[in-house]
């Protein structure tokens, strides 16, 4: 799995992570019909894929997160979908390489071309 | 498919009239599979790891024959409720035993809010909780009988 796989999965992982500790998000979900269980069985998943990122990775990706609530952001039409900031023609030819996620140059967040 | 100018949620491409598993793993890859065929979503091993991940949180299955397994994720590249239907059942772990014979798998961009993806299941579970809408699905001989009885999906 490359590392930009990882940071995604990271990412999903936050967003789920983020619903499930929430307790209006909680609440409305259970009313819905949905259980909802312990947290340790995701909380071990963030760890692990935490680990197999990297710490240089982690450490740009927590910096976005910690600023913006989100270390990966998708890209459409050129346009990051963190920043709405539209990426240089540059950036969508350069090629992702297994070691190098693309970043906004804007944002700092990892950027998922689609 | 869409109604009017606006995407939707619902598409014909998106539909398995029989499951052929009887396994829960198994048909998330099914209907992962089928939602990257359509270009809704990107790099399916990540989102279906991403669905266990969430059924092992707790059970998807609503009861009375519906599961709805549900992910919020980068890898979704627009808003789908994949349609499938298992007329021998699928155990899916629900509150009253009885096995799923409606899936309905909600997907929501992860750019998405949490009220938004919210709200597509809340309106999703309305509809599939009422016992003429469940009926009307498990007989329908089209999609398009099935797109009817989850238009309000669309909303």
């Amino acid at each position: 799995m490359s590392v930009l796989a990882r940071l995604v999965s990271l990412g999903d992982v936050d967003l789920l992570l983020h619903e499930a500790r929430d307790e209006r998000s909680r609440v409305r979900l259970r009313k819905l019909g949905f259980q909802l269980g312990e947290l340790q069985g995701l909380e071990a998943a963030r760890a692990r894929l935490a680990a197999a990122v990297g710490p240089r990775w982690l450490a740009v990706y927590e910096r976005a997160r910690h600023r913006y609530g989100a270390g990966v952001a998708t890209v459409r039409a050129r346009v990051c979908q963190g920043c709405h900031v539209t990426l240089p023609t540059s950036a969508a030819s350069r090629p992702e390489t297994e070691a190098a996620p693309g970043l906004c140059e804007c944002c700092g967040r990892v950027l998922f071309w689609g | 498919m869409t109604l009017g100018m606006v995407p939707s949620v619902l598409d014909p491409s998106l539909y398995i009239p029989e499951l052929r598993t009887r396994n829960r793993q198994a048909v998330l890859a099914d209907l992962v599979a089928l939602a990257h065929r359509a270009g809704a979503v990107r790099e399916p091993s990540l989102l279906i790891e991403l669905l266990a991940l969430r059924e092992r949180l707790g059970g998807t299955a609503l009861g009375k024959g519906v599961a709805m397994p549900h992910a919020r994720s980068l890898t979704v590249i627009r808003p789908q409720v994949v349609v499938a239907r298992s007329h021998a059942g699928i155990d899916w772990g629900a509150p009253d035993d009885l096995p799923a014979t409606l899936v309905l798998l909600t997907l929501s961009p992860g750019d998405w809010s949490e009220e938004a993806h919210h709200g597509l299941l809340g309106r999703t579970a309305a509809v599939a909780r009422l016992q003429r809408n469940r009926q009307r699905m498990l007989e329908a001989e089209s999609f398009a009988e099935i797109a009817g009885v989850l238009r309000v999906v669309e909303a």
